[in-house]
């Protein structure tokens, strides 16, 4: 190779990533944000360190002494919502993000077997990816984050057929349905499937997502709204649970999605 | 057919890979020679949405629109050579989708070539649609019949006139998925070097035979459902999804991978987001398509020119039909790749290929952990240390992790490769489980499969007739 012990490097590139990378730990952003019962502390330092060894003990212990809901709301929210917290600061990363749900998913069944059903979710929604794309991975990633949000997730899978999804629909009537795709063939699924919902004349939101859709595809027919990463369908959720139709969220697309 | 594994390199030295020549040239097509000696660009386009609900329509968009305008555009600007990437959108499983679009595009290849003397071809990439969940395997998806598809499509493609056979196969990818989003290299190690070698072999051993039965020429793959995905969701440098040193040691995982359909027969230029090719061509000595800077229309990558170094067909990804000011999208794509390898070429011609080459390299070796493995002199390293264990999908899988993590700390130690803390917490977490792992394949599949078993969604050894 020619020699390139010379090269300012500097005048070539700026490596951003190291140049703003955040140095803080988890435990210093995290401090502030730890419940102080102790019982309570076990459980959300087990989903925010994801110790998935550490979250049964902890989920017991809990529950010995406080009633399963209440674990869930003053444990596992607390944990998880610093694990959102940390990510949004770039101090914790999607697999970070993943393994963390992954606990508090346990830490829910265990207080779900206690209560004898289901806990109490914000809402319902329905995720699928198109019919004839199976690639399903942004699907499966919103689909942690929303449950670690709080709404109960209906995963249809990859490659759903559009009358499929749309019979799911109208049986469950979710908060909003999404679908994903990566070919620019297979997003016309979505269209499909908001035009054979408005002669049901069901108002449901369909959110379009995925590397082939973007917003002025997916905003092109009624119903649809648009998502472009994983982390802000729970902010668009929180507003249509706030009453906001598709309508509105598409006007005010930008500032609910903010810098997420 | 059998296949023939790697255990030794098919260049001595990394000095002597350059761009546009292949030790094993291919032929194909009206009067193409890739890897011999001349940087072909490389077309790849996607049809505008609404298109695949009519067979006549698609047909239309293919090779009335897109193929017609690439070949116009190549008359415009003087540009001697092309190569065309047709990736089969998901309808064209269906015969009557896909025979008048393969056919129909050579019949536009044949007509410019005889009107102008344009060196042309297409590359017939078929989708494969197989689900982990129903099946990899013919007889197993009965709800679908997707890997009987597969090797329908492979027989439409071939037998309609496709000038190369082509795919992105989709074995490991349930373990990729996994791997990814868990920041699990062990699983990415036995699902994609493993388990996904193990189904190339199987596919690529039907798919080079059914091109050789027709002419065809079998061209290639890419780990585009497994490395790429850890690449692009490494993203751009203040993307903070998955780490780039990560990224990086998947990249090398992906070339044992990748490699299996050479050694099963086929001939190349592998797939152009196959960006372990660098590696690949260094093994096997086959042309590859690489894709950097002028495929911004499908992604921003952290190696822009860098992949540029060795390459034998230079691509855009894929860009969608559409009309832009300068003509049709894919008039205005094949511009840059036209001027590109014009450049490239001039650089051959002018006995400077090696010069362009390492230009390239340097731009941006110390851009990103996986543009730094890639840079072709410890591309080949990694080469190296793969065919050093060439008989053993695993062992030579882990080799080039192990090398591509220690080819990092190299270039971090001598503060040629900056690294963030995380990054470099990342790769040496990385280099602490792939270290710990039995170095007998035997006991690391029995170690695999006991961890991985009720984890990994879909995991299922009959995928891989195991």
């Amino acid at each position: 190779m020619i020699d390139y012990s010379k090269v300012d490097f500097s005048k070539i590139l700026t490596r951003y990533d190291v140049k703003k990378q955040v140095v803080e730990t988890p435990e210093q952003v995290a401090a502030k944000m730890m419940p102080k019962d102790p019982l309570m502390k076990a459980v959300a330092e087990a989903v925010l360190y994801k110790k998935l060894k550490d979250i049964m003990p902890a989920m017991q212990a809990a529950m010995a002494k406080n009633k399963p809901d209440t674990v869930i709301n003053e444990g596992l929210v607390p944990g998880i919502e610093a694990v959102g917290t940390l990510y949004n600061d770039h101090v914790y990363y999607l697999p970070d993000m993943m393994v963390a749900a992954k606990v508090m998913e346990i830490g829910i069944k265990m207080a779900e077997k206690e209560m004898g059903g289901a806990r109490e979710t914000k809402a319902t929604v329905i995720m699928h990816a198109a019919e004839g794309d199976p690639h399903d991975i942004g699907k499966n990633i919103a689909a942690a984050m929303m449950k670690a949000a709080g709404y109960n997730v209906i995963d249809m899978g990859r490659d759903v057929p559009v009358a499929t999804v749309i019979a799911e629909v109208e049986k469950v009537k979710p908060l909003f349905f999404s679908g994903t795709a990566l070919m620019t063939t297979t997003m016309s699924a979505f269209p499909a499937e908001a035009a054979l919902l408005k002669e049901k004349n069901l108002n449901i939101p369909l959110m379009g997502c995925g590397g082939a859709v973007n917003r002025e595809y997916a905003t092109s027919y009624d119903l649809g709204i648009y998502s472009a990463k994983a982390n802000q369908t729970a902010l668009i959720a929180q507003k249509i649970i706030d009453g906001y139709d598709w309508k509105k969220i598409n006007e005010e697309w930008d500032n609910i999605v903010g810098g997420a | 057919m059998t296949s023939i594994k790697y255990t030794g390199m098919a260049y001595k030295c990394a000095d002597d890979m350059v761009m546009g020549t292949a030790i094993h040239p291919v032929s194909e097509g009206f009067g193409l020679k890739i890897g011999a000696g001349q940087v072909i660009p490389e077309i790849n386009y996607a049809p505008r949405p609404g298109t695949e609900k009519e067979p006549e329509k698609l047909r239309r968009e293919y090779v009335d629109y897109i193929s017609t305008d690439v070949l116009n555009r190549c008359v415009t600007a003087g540009f001697p050579a092309v190569h065309l990437e047709t990736e089969w959108v998901s309808q064209m499983n269906q015969e009557k989708l896909s025979a008048p679009v393969v056919a129909g595009q050579k019949a536009v290849c044949e007509k410019f070539h005889e009107e102008y003397g344009i060196a042309c071809g297409v590359r017939q990439t078929i989708p494969d649609q197989r689900e982990h969940d129903m099946g990899l395997r013919p007889g197993m998806d009965t709800v679908h019949s997707y890997p009987e598809k597969f090797f329908q499509c492979c027989d439409i493609a071939c037998e309609n006139g496709a000038d190369n056979l082509s795919v992105e196969s989709v074995g490991g990818k349930e373990f990729a998925d996994y791997a990814v989003t868990q920041g699990d290299i062990v699983a990415f190690l036995y699902g994609v070097g493993y388990l996904g070698s193990i189904d190339m072999e199987y596919v690529w051993s039907e798919m080079v035979d059914v091109a050789k039965r027709n002419r065809t020429v079998p061209g290639g793959d890419t780990n585009c459902s497994g490395a790429n995905v850890a690449m692009f969701m490494a993203g751009g440098l203040m993307d903070l999804d998955v780490q780039k040193t990560f990224s990086a040691i998947t990249r090398a995982i992906a070339a044992g991978r990748t490699i299996v359909a050479w050694e099963c027969g086929a001939q190349g230029p592998d797939k152009d987001c196959g960006y372990e090719g660098i590696i690949c061509k260094s093994i096997a000595g086959k042309p590859t398509t690489q894709e950097g800077k002028n495929c911004q229309c499908a992604h921003c990558d952290l190696m822009g020119n860098l992949t540029a170094q060795i390459c034998d067909c230079w691509s855009n990804e894929s860009v969608e039909y559409h009309p832009e000011f300068g003509g049709t999208s894919v008039q205005c794509w094949l511009g840059p790749l036209g001027y590109e390898t014009a450049l490239m070429n001039t650089a051959i011609q002018t006995g400077n290929a090696k010069t362009l080459r390492d230009l390239y390299c340097i731009t941006d070796m110390t851009r990103s952990p996986e543009s730094y493995i890639l840079a072709y002199n410890n591309a080949y390293e990694i080469g190296q240390a793969m065919v050093a264990e060439g008989n053993d999908y695993y062992l030579r899988t882990r080799a080039a992790a192990l090398k591509a993590i220690e080819i990092v700390n190299r270039g971090y130690e001598k503060k040629e490769l900056q690294l963030t803390v995380k990054q470099k917490e990342t790769l040496d977490d990385c280099q602490k489980k792939i270290e710990a792992l039995p170095t007998e394949t035997d006991k690391f599949l029995e170690y695999c499969d006991k961890e991985f078993a009720g984890v990994v969604p879909n995991y299922n050894l009959k995928n891989y007739g195991l």
